[in-house]
């Protein structure tokens, strides 16, 4: 069976975006990428706290959000809208971006509950294409004690549905149609048996 | 201890990608790409102040300067992570790394923070350029990242 392609046109139009970073140049830039996807909707926060406010007043369809910040960091963010929040505002998409993951967020980062980690450097394609990957998000969402957000057991799924990639099923490469006579019996025997070899 | 919810959930986001009308993809990573590069000169002056302030930390010794030493190495690699900055981008991280490390291990030597900001300024010098300077500029900085 042939994958679904990924889309050719896509319309980001009517979406709400928050981006959320404390650094002024990285916000203008990020905000400028969006632009660029026709994005005509954007909530541009300093902090996390600011973020926290607005969405305690509306709803919007993808965060992005820096992870280093001062007072409330992007992984504490993450967590707080995917635990203390009310659906579906709790299941928004989150998007990191991290420039440098610092050794004792690591463990942070993998147990927040966001949708994916941008590291960079980064381009417009490669954000783009993350948020394509939303829209194909295969993932089951988890809610437990310890933790709410995508399922990350996906080692073994590789990228969505339509997204190129090797997946664990997939064959190594193409076999094609036979070209040569099936083998004898006898001689997959000999093959396969172990025998006596006199020297 | 309660057992795990798990459930499918379909976002906003999904079905306005779908909404009719929009744009091709290539033409909107083009338009994105065309906007970032607007702000090249402004960031490439904002990297330029953030070394300056690394170089008044490095010239303060301070004791307890190492949390903004990685918080300026970490400013630049937000910043300079935008565009294709190669080997800038490379020793800024490497900075972060030896920084973050030294921090952790409580034991913070000042001679391998001054070496990352003079390679810095040598390859903010160049014009970001790869080649031969830089990759040996990048290749000494590892050395240290692999002492330390």
């Amino acid at each position: 069976m042939a994958r679904p392609s990924t889309p050719d046109r896509v319309n980001l139009a009517r979406s709400k975006v928050l981006l959320v970073d404390h650094n002024q140049n990285s916000l203008d830039m990020l905000s400028s990428i969006f632009h660029g996807f026709g994005v005509k909707q954007q909530i541009k926060c300093g902090s996390s706290p600011e973020a926290v406010s607005i969405l305690e007043t509306r709803d919007v369809d993808l965060v992005l959000i820096d992870c280093s910040m001062p007072e409330m960091d992007g992984y504490d963010f993450t967590r707080w809208l995917r635990r203390e929040t009310e659906p579906p505002i709790r299941y928004t998409p989150v998007i990191l971006l991290t420039g440098h993951a610092a050794q004792s967020k690591v463990q942070k980062g993998r147990d927040c509950g966001a949708s994916f980690v941008v590291t960079k450097p980064l381009t417009p394609n490669v954000l783009l294409q993350r948020i394509l990957w939303l829209g194909a998000d295969e993932r089951n969402l988890v809610e437990c004690d310890t933790y709410v957000g995508p399922d990350r057991r996906v080692r073994s799924l590789g990228p969505p549905v339509g997204m190129p990639g090797r997946r664990s099923g997939d064959l190594s490469e193409h076999v094609g149609a036979a070209t040569e006579a099936n083998m004898d019996q006898s001689s997959i025997d000999m093959m396969m048996k172990p025998m006596k070899v006199a020297l | 201890m309660s057992e795990a919810r798990t459930f499918k959930i379909k976002s906003t986001l999904a079905r306005q990608l779908q909404d009719p009308g929009g744009s091709q993809v290539r033409d909107l990573e083009r338009q994105a790409t065309a906007r970032l590069e607007t702000h090249r000169d402004d960031a490439m002056a904002a990297v330029v102040a953030t070394l300056d302030a690394l170089d008044a930390l490095c010239a303060e010794a301070a004791m307890d300067a190492g949390p903004r030493v990685y918080a300026q190495a970490s400013s630049i690699v937000d910043v300079a992570g935008y565009f294709d900055t190669g080997p800038l981008f490379h020793a800024a991280y490497s900075l972060c790394e030896v920084s973050d490390r030294m921090l952790q291990a409580e034991t913070w030597h000042w001679p391998s923070i001054r070496v990352h900001a003079q390679a810095l300024r040598l390859i903010l010098a160049s014009g970001c350029r790869a080649g031969r300077t830089s990759e040996t500029l990048l290749a000494g900085l590892r050395s240290i990242n692999q002492s330390r």
